[in-house]
C-alpha cells in the first residue's frame, strides 16, 4: 500500500518521468485500487494546500525595523573608528619617531672626543651585589610551575570567553 | 500597501540604504517566517522572537546574498538554523513543571477547548491542530512545500539535505499528517457521541 501511496504522491506533486505519468494514468483508469487511493490522496493534497499561515503580531515589522535600528545605534567605537584613521595616526607617530632618530644619529659625534669619563666617576668601593646564589633550581622550578598554571588558567578563561559569545549568537 | 516591487529590486535599495524597503521585505515574507517559526516554538511570544531574530540576521548578512537561490529560499534556510539552534536552548533550559507560563500556558488550551464548539471547528482548524502535533521537522517540510512555494530542491537547500531526502521526508510527514487528522476527528465524533 506504501508502494502506491508513495507512486501516486510523485504522480500528483509531478515528480515523474512522462513514462512514468503515462502508465500512472492508465491504473488510475483501470484499478479500484489506485482509483480509490489516488482520489483520497487528491482530497488530502487539497486540504494540505489551504494551511492557513500564521499572523505575527501588528508591530512585527516595525519591531523588527526598531531592533535594526537600535542595533546600529549600538554600534562599540572600536567597530566605529574607521581604520583607515588608525592606521594614520601610526603612521604618523612612526614617521616622526624614525625622523627624530634619524635627526638625533645624524647630528652625533661619533669620534668619542667629547665624552665625559665615565670610569673615573665610579667610586672604587663600589660592589655589584651577587644574585646567582639566590637563583636556585627549585626556585626556577617554582616559577616555571607557576607560569604553566597561570598559562592554564587564561587558555581556560579564553575557552570560556568563546564559548559563551558562540552561544549568544 | 505593499511594493509591487521584486525581492531582489527591495534588496538593491536596501543595500544602496533605503531601509524603508527593508520594511517592505519584512512585511512581504513576515507571515511564513512567523508560521515556520511556530512550526518549531509552539508558542506566539517564542515565535515572534525567532522571526524577528531571523529578520534581523538576514539584513546584517543582506550583502553575502548571493543571488543564486531565491531571497525566501535563503531567508527559510536562515529560519531553519535559527529555529533549530532556539530548540537546543529551550532543551537545555527545560521549563519546570511548576513554571508559571507552563500553567498558564495548559490552562489556555484547556479554556480554548471549553469556549471553542465543536460545532464551529472547521477542517483547518483541526488540520493546524494535526500540524501543531507533528515534529517540527515534518510540520516545516509540510510548510514549506504547501505554502512556501518551494521545489523539493529549494526545500533541500534551505534545510541542507538532498532533495531525494526532501522528497523521502514529505511522503513521511504526510502520512503522520493524514494519521493526526484521522485521529483527532475520530476523537472529536467519539466525543460528539
Amino acid at each position: 500500500m506504501n508502494n502506491i501511496e508513495e507512486t501516486l504522491w510523485n504522480y500528483i506533486d509531478g515528480n515523474c518521468t512522462p513514462d512514468e505519468q503515462s502508465v500512472i494514468s492508465t491504473l488510475i483508469a483501470s484499478d479500484e485500487a489506485y482509483r480509490l487511493k489516488y482520489q483520497e490522496l487528491l482530497a488530502l493534497n487539497k486540504e494540505f494546500a489551504a494551511i492557513e499561515l500564521e499572523e505575527p503580531s501588528m508591530a512585527f515589522t516595525y519591531n523588527v525595523i526598531e531592533a535594526i535600528r537600535t542595533e546600529q545605534a549600538q554600534v562599540p567605537l572600536k567597530a566605529a573608528i574607521n581604520k583607515r584613521i588608525i592606521l594614520g595616526i601610526t603612521l604618523f607617530f612612526v614617521i616622526t619617531l624614525t625622523g627624530f632618530l634619524i635627526y638625533t644619529l645624524g647630528s652625533m659625534d661619533w669620534s668619542g672626543q667629547g665624552m665625559p669619563d665615565l670610569a673615573a666617576k665610579v667610586p672604587a668601593n663600589f660592589k655589584v651585589p651577587d644574585v646567582s646564589s639566590h637563583i636556585s633550581k627549585p626556585l626556577v622550578e617554582g616559577f616555571m610551575f607557576f607560569d604553566v598554571v597561570l598559562a592554564l588558567f587564561l587558555f581556560d578563561t579564553y575557552l570560556r570567553r568563546k564559548n559563551i559569545s558562540k552561544q549568544a549568537n | 500597501m505593499q511594493s509591487k516591487l521584486s525581492d531582489i529590486e527591495l534588496i538593491d535599495q536596501v543595500l544602496a540604504g533605503n531601509q524603508a524597503a527593508y520594511a517592505d521585505l519584512v512585511k512581504r515574507h513576515q507571515r511564513f517566517v512567523f508560521t515556520l517559526a511556530m512550526r518549531f516554538a509552539k508558542g506566539r511570544e517564542d515565535a515572534e522572537e525567532i522571526a524577528q531574530d531571523c529578520f534581523i540576521k538576514a539584513y546584517r548578512s543582506l550583502g553575502s546574498f548571493q543571488r543564486q537561490s531565491k531571497f525566501s529560499t535563503w531567508l527559510y534556510s536562515i529560519v531553519y538554523t535559527t529555529a533549530m539552534t532556539f530548540l537546543r536552548k529551550k532543551r537545555v533550559d527545560t521549563d519546570s513543571i511548576d513554571d508559571e507560563n507552563t500553567f498558564i500556558q495548559v490552562e489556555n488550551q484547556s479554556s480554548a477547548y471549553d469556549v471553542n464548539n465543536v460545532e464551529n471547528k472547521s477542517r483547518s482548524f483541526y488540520l493546524n491542530q494535526a500540524i501543531e502535533q507533528l515534529l517540527p521537522d515534518d510540520a516545516t517540510i509540510i510548510t514549506l512545500f504547501y505554502k512556501g512555494e518551494q521545489s523539493l530542491e529549494e526545500i533541500g537547500q534551505a534545510l541542507g539535505m538532498e532533495a531525494n531526502t526532501v522528497k523521502v521526508k514529505l511522503f513521511r510527514a504526510r502520512q503522520r499528517l493524514k494519521e493526526k487528522l484521522e485521529r483527532n476527528l475520530k476523537h472529536e465524533a467519539k466525543e460528539l457521541i
